[in-house]
């Protein structure tokens, strides 16, 4: 019995110096660090708005934005703030964002990806190809922006998140239209794809433009199944193009709404390009 | 060979006991890191703080701690260190926290620092526990870097990557044998390196 005592007195001893010394390291260590992750957050901040005086934060779900002004009061653009699940745990990211929701940069805070392989996402071969792209791109994975082979999950969840963080940002804090309608009169004659997310996987589809007006809707290469599909197909096809519209109705009872709207989303695509294209095919 | 004992532990540390080579422990972040020189020199450092203040610290203690709980104990000292080096490191020397932050918590786990807790410190006076860990540590850190200088230069091109001296050892065509830098390759390299300090080690009749 005494015996027994000793062992957990030694062991309670041990645990309490080490949580003693512990708290006493991290008393001392934890406002430099602080202080450390708040300068560098600053630094990239005038990085990309140089002649920014303050900013205000505002939280929005998950996502924290940073307004920044200039000493005018004048918005400079917006720092956004979000994490995603990567291949080994949360990356956490910030995203500089002109007032028009271009991005400017994006800096990656903290990730735990493998080395050599998923931390590509902190590299410019990676992050280069978003400065400029907007919420008014498409950012079809494959289309305008790639992953890195090697280290699909890790940028596939990246661009997943900065498309989702892009839309927020337009919608909640800029205040911009988040996806203006696309003005299909302006849409030079051709044919374009583009792909969209349905409910098992990728629609990509073939849409033709002629004199300002959809004429065709084709669908390539799915994941979806066919049955579902077809049905989605049939509901939408005729919609878009009777009234040269993409706001048609998708709710059906079957289950082909999420084909249905993967369809929509394709067809806005490969509109958008289109646009971009300025009448090359 | 040599008459000081306290230099003898150190020399065992590097070369008869050398962690790498001779014990074959501590494997894990020695496979993981050792892609550039950068990361082997920055673990290696590391684990010479971790592992001295250990040693000091276990050897210390050897008296007061029953020797059914030891190992509960090594382990919640060693969890100690690692985790101020850490803060430290996060706080005043960001860089090389930044080079290292995923692999210092590793150190937690790694055999050598235990190993010699349990071989060496938990019997030994601590003057001779802090040089036992002063030489496996420099053992360890050499091994680290002689595994990561190959790994480096043919997986990567480069010698002294990512740091001021950074070298691009062959023109800019060459397409470095990606395999070294690959986990697969960390196995090949460290066992063709394994194979050779045996050859070296019986020819020299060092054991």
């Amino acid at each position: 019995m005494r015996d027994l005592t000793r062992l957990v007195l030694t062991l309670v001893a041990v645990t309490v110096a080490a949580a003693v010394l512990l708290g006493g390291v991290d008393l001392i260590t934890a406002p430099a660090i602080a202080a450390r992750q708040e300068e560098d957050y600053r630094n990239a901040l005038e990085e990309y708005f140089p002649g920014l005086d303050e900013y205000k934060t505002e939280e929005c779900g998950e996502d924290s934005f940073d307004l920044v002004y200039d000493a005018g009061g004048e918005l400079l653009g917006v720092m956004a703030s979000a994490s995603v699940q990567g291949y080994d745990d949360i990356i956490s990211y910030n995203l500089a964002l002109d007032c028009e929701g271009v991005v400017l940069g994006l800096r990656i805070v903290e990730h735990s990806e493998t080395q050599g392989v998923g931390d590509v996402i902190e590299k410019p071969e990676f992050q280069d190809q978003f400065v400029g792209k907007s919420c008014a791109d498409p950012f079809q994975i494959g289309d305008d922006v790639d992953t890195v082979s090697g280290a699909t999950i890790s940028t596939e969840a990246m661009i997943d998140s900065l498309r989702r963080l892009l839309d927020a940002a337009a919608e909640s804090v800029l205040n911009l239209e988040k996806s203006e309608p696309v003005d299909i009169a302006a849409v030079p004659d051709g044919t374009y794809r583009g792909s969209g997310k349905g409910y098992a996987g990728k629609i990509e589809v073939e849409v033709t433009v002629k004199g300002g007006k959809i004429t065709a809707i084709e669908i390539g290469k799915n994941e979806e199944k066919i049955t579902y599909l077809a049905e989605a197909a049939e509901l939408v096809r005729p919609q878009i193009i009777d009234g040269q519209t993409l706001e048609v109705e998708i709710d059906t009872e079957t289950g082909a709404t999420e084909s249905a709207a993967g369809i929509i989303g394709a067809v806005e695509s490969a509109l958008k390009k289109g646009l971009k294209a300025g009448g090359k095919k | 060979m040599i008459d000081n004992v306290y230099l003898s532990d150190i020399s065992r540390g590097i070369l008869k006991e050398n962690p790498i080579f001779r014990l074959v422990l501590g494997m894990c972040p020695t496979l993981a890191i050792t892609v550039l020189v950068k990361n082997g020199l920055g673990m290696g450092l590391a684990v010479i703080a971790v592992l001295t203040c250990s040693n000091v610290v276990v050897s210390s203690l050897r008296r007061y701690i029953p020797e059914q709980v030891r190992i509960p104990c090594y382990i919640v000292i060693i969890a100690t260190f690692v985790t101020i080096i850490e803060m430290v490191l996060q706080a005043f020397v960001p860089a090389l926290y930044d080079a290292l932050g995923v692999f210092v918590p590793l150190i937690v786990v790694n055999c050598i620092i235990l190993g010699r807790a349990e071989a060496f410190a938990g019997k030994q006076p601590v003057l001779r526990s802090l040089f036992d860990g002063i030489g496996s540590g420099l053992g360890f850190t050499l091994g680290l870097l002689v595994l990561s200088l190959v790994r480096e230069v043919f997986g990567n091109g480069t010698l002294l990557a990512e740091t001021k001296m950074a070298v691009q050892l062959f023109g800019a065509n060459f397409e470095p044998m990606r395999i070294f830098a690959q986990p697969a390759g960390a196995f090949i390299v460290l066992g063709l390196l394994l194979a050779l300090t045996n050859i070296v080690f019986k020819r020299l009749q060092i054991d």
